[in-house]
C-alpha cells in the first residue's frame, strides 16, 4: 500500500543533492543558477515535512521559500546594475 | 536515551535517525561552502541551506512543539535575509559613490510586458486573501501577503502615496496591540481562551500580512520606475 518511506527518502536524496549542487554543482558561478538550485533542496525538505504530517510547517515554508527567492533575485539584480562584483 | 511513549507510531520513530542525519550532512556541506566562499552574495544564499539544515534537525522530533517551532524559524530566516540584502546593496552604493561620484544609482525600470501579469492577479490575489484569512495566523499571513506582494508587484502604476504606507504600518501595530491583548486576558480571564486564541491569530494575520504588503510596496517603488 502506501508506504511513507519511499517519499521519505526521495526527500532525503533530493535534499541532499540540491545541497551539493548548491554547493559545488555545475555554473554556479552565477548567483542566479545557485538560487535555483536552493530550489530543489527546498522541496526535498518539503517532501520530508509531508511524511511526519507537518502542516502548517509546510505551509509557510513554501511561502518562505517564494519570498526568499524574490528577495534575492531583487538582490542580485540591484548589485548586478550597480556593477558590482557579484 | 529519550524513552519514546509507547503510543507513538513506530514509523515516525524509525523516521527519526535518518533525518538528523540529513539535517547534520546538508549543514556540515553547506557551511564548509561558506567558508570556501569569497563573495557576499553567495554566502547569503548559502545561509538559506543552513536555514534548512535547522528545520530539518527540529522537525526530525515529529511533535506539534517541533512543528509550531518551525514557524518563528521560517519567518526569522526571511527577515534575517532581507535585512542583509538590504545591508550589502547599500554597502555597494557607499564604495561604488567613494570611488565614482558622478555614478547615477538609481534603478533602472524594469520593463516585462506579460499577458499573466494583466490579467490573472485579481482574482488569484482575492482567492489568496480569502484562504489566507480563512487559515489565519503565520500561515494565513504569509498566503494573505503572498497575495498582496503579487497584486502590488504585477501593477504597472507607479508607487503608493506615503499617506497609505503609514496607514499599511498602523494596521500592523494594530495586529501587534490584539496580540498582546489576547495574551493578557489568556492570564486574566481563562475562561475567555476561545477569544483570546482569535484575538492573537488575527492578530498575526494582520501583521505579517501587512510586513509582506511592505515588501512588496518597495519592490514596486524600485522597478515600476517610469
Amino acid at each position: 500500500m502506501f508506504d511513507v518511506f519511499i517519499w521519505l527518502y526521495s526527500g532525503i536524496i533530493l535534499t541532499i543533492i540540491g545541497t551539493l549542487g548548491t554547493c559545488w554543482g555545475p555554473g554556479v558561478k552565477d548567483p542566479v543558477v545557485r538560487i535555483l538550485n536552493t530550489e530543489v533542496a527546498s522541496i526535498g525538505v518539503s517532501l520530508i515535512l509531508l511524511c511526519y504530517n507537518h502542516t502548517l510547517a509546510l505551509l509557510t515554508m513554501i511561502a518562505t521559500s517564494v519570498i526568499c527567492t524574490l528577495i534575492l533575485f531583487r538582490a542580485i539584480s540591484r548589485l548586478e546594475e550597480m556593477g558590482a562584483d557579484v | 536515551m529519550v524513552p519514546v511513549p509507547p503510543y507513538v507510531p513506530l514509523e515516525i520513530v524509525n523516521m527519526y535517525l535518518p533525518v538528523v542525519y540529513t539535517g547534520l550532512i546538508i549543514g556540515f556541506f553547506s557551511l564548509i561552502a561558506i567558508a570556501m566562499e569569497k563573495r557576499q552574495i553567495h554566502i547569503l544564499i548559502l545561509t538559506d541551506i543552513v536555514g534548512f539544515a535547522m528545520i530539518l534537525v527540529v522537525a526530525s522530533v515529529g511533535t506539534d512543539l517541533a512543528e509550531s517551532f518551525i514557524l518563528p524559524g521560517l519567518v526569522v530566516e526571511l527577515a534575517e535575509i532581507l535585512a542583509i540584502s538590504e545591508i550589502l546593496i547599500s554597502r555597494e552604493m557607499r564604495k561604488i559613490q567613494s570611488t565614482n561620484i558622478n555614478k547615477t544609482l538609481a534603478p533602472l525600470p524594469m520593463k516585462y510586458d506579460m499577458e499573466i501579469l494583466t490579467t490573472a492577479p485579481n482574482f488569484l490575489t482575492l482567492v489568496l486573501l480569502a484562504y489566507g484569512v480563512f487559515l489565519t495566523g503565520f500561515t494565513g499571513g504569509a498566503i494573505a501577503g503572498g497575495g498582496i506582494l503579487l497584486y502590488v508587484l504585477s501593477r504597472k502604476a507607479r508607487g503608493l502615496p506615503i499617506v497609505e504606507i503609514e496607514g499599511i504600518s498602523g494596521l500592523s501595530g494594530i495586529g501587534w496591540c490584539m496580540w498582546l491583548i489576547a495574551l493578557c486576558l489568556f492570564f486574566l480571564l481563562p475562561q475567555y481562551w476561545l477569544l483570546s486564541l482569535f484575538l492573537a491569530a488575527a492578530g498575526l494575520l494582520l501583521k505579517v500580512a501587512t510586513k509582506m504588503g511592505i515588501i512588496g510596496i518597495f519592490m514596486r517603488e524600485e522597478y515600476g520606475k517610469k
